[in-house]
């Protein structure tokens, strides 16, 4: 299929805003560099941005909205002259995983253009568990694994991948333990990484806490092995929830004729699990947020996270990557995602001094 | 587009070889939030108008593949994405009676990013003759088991 002109020009200029110089991680002290590379087009505005993970409309994917669906609903997000930052799950969202056609990848670019709409996070997974719940796979082929999808979000025009590699469990349901060959694999990929300005990051998500010894282990890794940006942080607002909502129990309740949500809250640990003022020092780390939430009013404020106080953080701080959302609101499972995001959309313009 | 609950209606029928009816067919689309390696899924169990069938009695086929639940179990680099179902094909000589059923789809998978929480069931217990069986498994995001009232036509 031929590209014209302004196809080629739109989709060059998204590839060359990928592929910005790698950062001097080798040599940069581990404090905040204000001109550290983010790997967005020099264009970007500084400060922390709005995007959507269109997990958050897991439950009508597929049945009643297409993945062009999801992204003309972003485009009703963006502020007029800017982007839209998105997150996929590359093994939802991508038409063929791992295999996307060529046709498809063009039509990916075009629709990002058409919907203001800039690719930042990749989710994805090295399934340890592949085989066995008890033995993981062999560390080659994770490593395999993990290049191959390093690859293709690079390919996609990512600039981060939400990197989830096996866990174990510990001796209580709230530590999670990152399983005996993470590290290893992890090790196999941060060449690639770079070399594809792709960041791998790690969620710090329930029932881990920014403060740790899960916390410790990949902290421990980062600055011994001198990882950062490649492999580096991402951090759910759900470490921040101070009260429990109308949310999932669990990630997903079966609407369709199967259980309810069964996994208690007490899974989560002592609420909260850390508190805004505990990201200060990671902020050098922390390359893509997942603005986790459950519960809007109409006066779009939301009720189980203290968002004032998350956001003034990284805006004082100097966070200068995006915050995507996630929507886990119980309504999830009747349509209740899309005017959730919008909602919560309206709420972060307004702490960012947007609106 | 596919139809909201897990046990889709579409694709409900007998099966024929030969002349002969040698069984029944029923898709399922997995409802987890994203698509799967087929070597996740820890299984699928099927009970219909209160009869269990057995494991070995059940094929799946994907994309023009057919695997027993032994072969799925090592299918490590099949992607099942969410955009296609499979198809469970039930062996039962004569096949269902035309009219409506109530069929029961047991499934589960493993997850590799949530280290297994002690004391707390792995798997729904597939439905027992009789009912749906018990709850208390631990995160299956919309497995466990599923039934609907399906009708069959041929």
């Amino acid at each position: 299929m031929k590209m014209t002109r302004k196809e080629f020009l739109q989709t060059a200029a998204v590839v060359a805003g990928a592929i910005a110089l790698p950062g001097t991680a080798a040599s940069a002290p581990l404090a905040r560099q204000r001109g550290m590379d983010e790997g967005f087009p020099a264009s970007e505005r500084k400060g922390p941005k709005r995007g959507v993970s269109i997990y958050s409309y897991e439950h009508e994917f597929n049945v009643s909205a297409t993945l062009e669906d999801c992204l003309m609903e972003l485009s009703d997000l963006a502020t007029p002259g800017t982007k839209i930052g998105l997150e996929v799950l590359a093994n939802a969202h991508v038409k063929n995983y791992p295999h996307p056609s060529t046709a498809w990848i063009d039509d990916w670019y075009k629709m990002l253009d058409r919907y203001d709409i800039i690719p930042v996070e990749y989710g994805h997974w090295v399934d340890t568990k592949l085989y066995s719940e008890t033995q993981t796979i062999d560390t080659k082929e994770g490593v395999e694994m993990l290049i191959a999808d390093i690859k293709l979000a690079s390919r996609l025009g990512f600039t981060r991948a939400r990197t989830k590699v096996g866990m174990q469990g510990g001796a209580s349901i709230a530590v999670q333990t990152p399983a005996d060959n993470f590290f290893e694999i992890i090790k196999g990929a941060l060449e690639t990484a770079q070399k594809h300005n792709v960041r791998m990051l790690t969620e710090i998500h329930v029932p881990t806490s920014l403060k740790g010894p899960t916390m410790d282990k990949y902290m421990d890794f980062i600055t011994k092995e001198n990882t950062n940006p490649w492999f580096a942080l991402n951090i759910d607002f759900s470490v921040f929830q101070t009260r429990m909502g109308p949310q999932l129990g669990d990630h997903q309740a079966s609407a369709t004729g199967g259980q309810a949500p069964h996994a208690p809250p007490s899974w989560m640990g002592k609420l909260p699990l850390a508190v805004p003022e505990d990201m200060i020092p990671l902020i050098p780390y922390i390359h893509c947020c997942h603005a986790k939430f459950n519960d809007m009013t109409d006066a779009c404020e939301e009720t189980t996270i203290p968002y004032p106080e998350v956001i003034k953080v990284l805006v004082d701080h100097g966070y200068n990557g995006y915050m995507m959302s996630e929507y886990e609101g119980i309504d999830k499972l009747q349509g209740g995602a899309w005017p959730a995001v919008r909602k919560q959309h309206v709420m972060m313009k307004r702490l960012l001094g947007e609106a | 587009m596919l139809e909201m609950e897990a046990v889709q209606q579409r694709g409900f029928r007998n099966v024929y070889r030969d002349g002969q009816c040698i069984g029944f067919q029923i898709a399922y689309r997995s409802t987890y939030y994203r698509g799967i390696s087929l070597s996740l899924s820890k299984g699928f169990r099927v009970l219909v108008d209160g009869e269990q069938f057995p494991p070995e009695a059940i094929t799946i086929a994907y994309e023009g593949e057919t695997y027993t639940q032994d072969e799925m179990a090592k299918a490590g680099h099949v992607q099942w994405n969410l955009d296609e179902p499979v198809i469970l094909n039930i062996a039962k000589p004569g096949g269902l009676k035309l009219g409506v059923h109530e069929v029961t789809v047991n499934w589960s998978h493993r997850i590799s990013y949530i280290g297994t929480m002690p004391g707390v069931p792995e798997q729904t217990p597939a439905a027992e003759a009789g009912g749906p069986g018990p709850t208390g498994a631990t995160l299956e995001f919309g497995g466990g088991n599923n039934t609907r009232k399906l009708v069959l036509v041929r």
